[in-house]
């Protein structure tokens, strides 16, 4: 049941909400769209679902183009971020009122329904009302509705945004599973990284319409290909202008190796970018390891819990503040304080073409 | 709400001034129409209610509203939806205009009525007879009880998310099956009590159906006009009578409508 989309564009009115999307998402993936609120993220379920239509392009859902057919018939699952169960319903009718309308009967009902009960966690709720039920538990009566009539594809509009931060996390772990038990072909609209990097298999993320970049959370990460994706996720990303030659990347009159999969940079300036993590402080150079490049007066040190964000000023090749995440044990055999003279090493690096400016 | 003990004496004086308000507005007139009706005796009260004409005037009272609350009942809720689902230009002034019935004197709404389906009138009718007859009764009791069923139905559909639609479209119900199942179970309750409304204020007309219909009687007479016309021929008997059958209908509806209101709140809670 796979999903694609070709060129797919929508505006509203002069302003263009989704931009010439072109994705194709494999059977049985758990596919998460990422991006801030307005990126157009939720727009594009919408296409998909057909509670919108696009005004060009294609919508392609396992082979057959949905462009132009309603929701009705196209057998999607859709979860909305405020549960949106049917108020005047108990949780069975809500649960069986796809098949209902399938005119399954009532016994082949009655045993999904409880199938299903059982698959979310909640068995015996059958005769409760919506309004009963914690948020939670709503969300997850709206998914067992979702999936009570088979859908080819589950769409999720920011499924956990409304729960608390506890309850978001146990229940993305359970989506997780019955998706994969399921093996029903997802695609999760989420702004928050922390859920797209713990459940996705991919992520797209999306900013002003475009599609900016698909890939794996740990791709996305270290070796995304673009500015934004490289701001966007995590916290930050130290980025210094370099220079890449055949042989190595050229930062100031400091020669590093050239990392992996960069091999299209070859002979232009690039910026090279590192993930605080992977900046590593040392208190003398001959103590420094990983690829050493100069060294840096610190700037402030800030507790934030597991590691401390430390600001360094890196003097020479390039001068340029640098973010680093350093461990408390790590800390205190260096003796971290501000003002203190320390060697700076990289870890893993990356390279990103200068001439993307978005 | 909390409830507190009155304590003060002012309390006490407010509260005594409320009620004592409400026994001279409410009760006293109901206990004056049940002496008068019943003060000589039940025999009467049955004359006047076998008297054919009284028959007559409540039979075209009932009817009349009856089937004037069915069209308003599905206009007011196609207004509703109009109103709330649809942005068109005009959509705040159309809104405005909803309530007119509300602020309109009603033998001026008989008045129009009388010129344009009057002899001579822009619409005025060339097979059946609308004015002085019975079409011109029901059209006013139409149009004075228009905005019930709209300003009832109104609120809860604009408190209704267009998600819960959405879902049953992608579970797969049609238009007609989505509002049959998911809106119009979540409405019924409100439009019941417009109906209600809609139903208890025609019969209670009497301005705009006395101008239009000119009281025939055995015609184009109903209960209010007939009351009227009681009083001036000093029927007290008759128009007691049915002063207090109307009274009485409208305690019945009274609590109908409480029973509804109780349920809209407890849906609410």
């Amino acid at each position: 049941m796979s999903i694609e989309l070709e060129h797919v564009h929508k505006s509203y009115g002069s302003q263009p909400v989704v931009r010439d999307v072109n994705l194709h998402i494999e059977s049985g993936e758990l596919f998460v769209l990422l991006g801030a609120s307005g990126s157009g993220k939720s727009t594009l379920l919408r296409l998909i679902a057909g509670l919108l239509l696009p005004d060009s392009g294609r919508v392609v859902l396992n082979k057959r183009d949905v462009t132009l057919l309603p929701p009705q018939v196209r057998g999607t699952g859709f979860v909305f971020q405020n549960y949106s169960l049917f108020g005047h319903m108990t949780i069975e009718k809500n649960i069986d009122f796809g098949l209902s309308i399938r005119r399954v009967s009532r016994n082949i009902r009655k045993q999904r329904t409880k199938e299903l009960l059982d698959l979310i966690g909640l068995p015996g709720y059958e005769s409760r009302l919506p309004a009963q039920l914690s948020g939670g538990q709503q969300q997850r009566v709206a998914l067992a509705r979702a999936l009570a009539y088979e859908p080819n594809v589950l769409l999720l509009d920011e499924p956990f945004g409304a729960l608390d931060v506890k309850i978001r996390v146990q229940l993305r772990q359970s989506l997780r599973e019955i998706q994969q038990r399921l093996g029903v072909t997802t695609i999760l609209v989420t702004h928050d990284q922390e859920e797209a990097f713990d459940i996705a298999d991919r992520i797209g993320v999306i900013e002003q319409g475009q599609l900016v970049e698909v890939g794996t959370p740990s791709d996305l990460y270290q070796r995304p290909q673009h500015h934004f994706t490289a701001t966007f996720l995590g916290t930050t990303a130290n980025l210094l202008a370099a220079q890449r030659n055949d042989q190595s990347v050229h930062l100031g009159d400091v020669n590093l190796p050239i990392p992996p999969h960069t091999e299209h940079l070859t002979g232009s300036a690039v910026h090279l970018m590192c993930r605080p993590e992977e900046v590593k402080l040392f208190a003398s150079r001959s103590a420094a390891d990983g690829q050493v490049i100069g060294s840096g007066k610190v700037e402030s040190v800030n507790f934030t819990g597991a590691m401390l964000r430390t600001v360094i000023n890196l003097q020479a090749p390039v001068q340029t503040p640098l973010q680093a995440l350093i461990s408390p044990a790590n800390a205190r055999g260096l003796g971290l304080a501000v003002g203190q003279e320390l060697w700076i090493g990289l870890g893993e690096y990356h390279l990103l073409p200068v001439s993307e400016n978005s | 709400m909390r409830e507190t003990k009155p304590v003060s004496g002012w309390a006490w004086v407010l509260i005594a001034f409320v009620v004592g308000y409400a026994l001279v507005l409410l009760i006293i007139p109901f206990g004056t129409l049940l002496y008068g009706a019943l003060g000589e005796g039940i025999a009467p009260v049955i004359d006047t209610f076998a008297n054919p004409f009284v028959q007559h005037a409540l039979l075209v009272t009932f009817v009349l509203s009856g089937i004037a609350t069915l069209i308003n009942a599905v206009f007011g809720l196609i207004t509703a939806w109009v109103l709330v689902r649809h942005r068109f230009r005009g959509r705040q002034f159309f809104d405005a205009l909803v309530d007119i019935p509300f602020v309109f004197a009603t033998p001026i709404a008989g008045y129009a009525t009388i010129i344009l389906f009057g002899r001579g009138g822009w619409f005025s009718p060339t097979i059946i007879p609308i004015v002085f007859a019975y079409p011109a009764i029901a059209l006013v009791k139409i149009f004075v009880s228009l905005p019930f069923v709209t300003r009832e139905v109104q609120p809860v559909l604009s408190t209704l998310s267009s998600e819960g639609e959405e879902a049953a479209y992608t579970l797969g119900a049609s238009r007609w099956t989505t509002f049959r199942r998911i809106l119009f179970p979540q409405i019924w309750t409100a439009l019941q009590y417009g109906i209600v409304l809609t139903f208890a204020r025609m019969v209670g007309e009497f301005g705009a159906v006395s101008v239009v219909g000119g009281s025939l009687e055995g015609y184009t007479e109903t209960a209010t006009t007939f009351i009227f016309r009681a009083i001036k021929d000093r029927d007290n008997a008759g128009g007691y009578s049915v002063s207090l059958l109307l009274c009485i209908i409208a305690v019945v509806i009274l609590v109908i409508m409480t029973a509804l209101r109780d349920r809209v709140r407890s849906k609410e809670a």
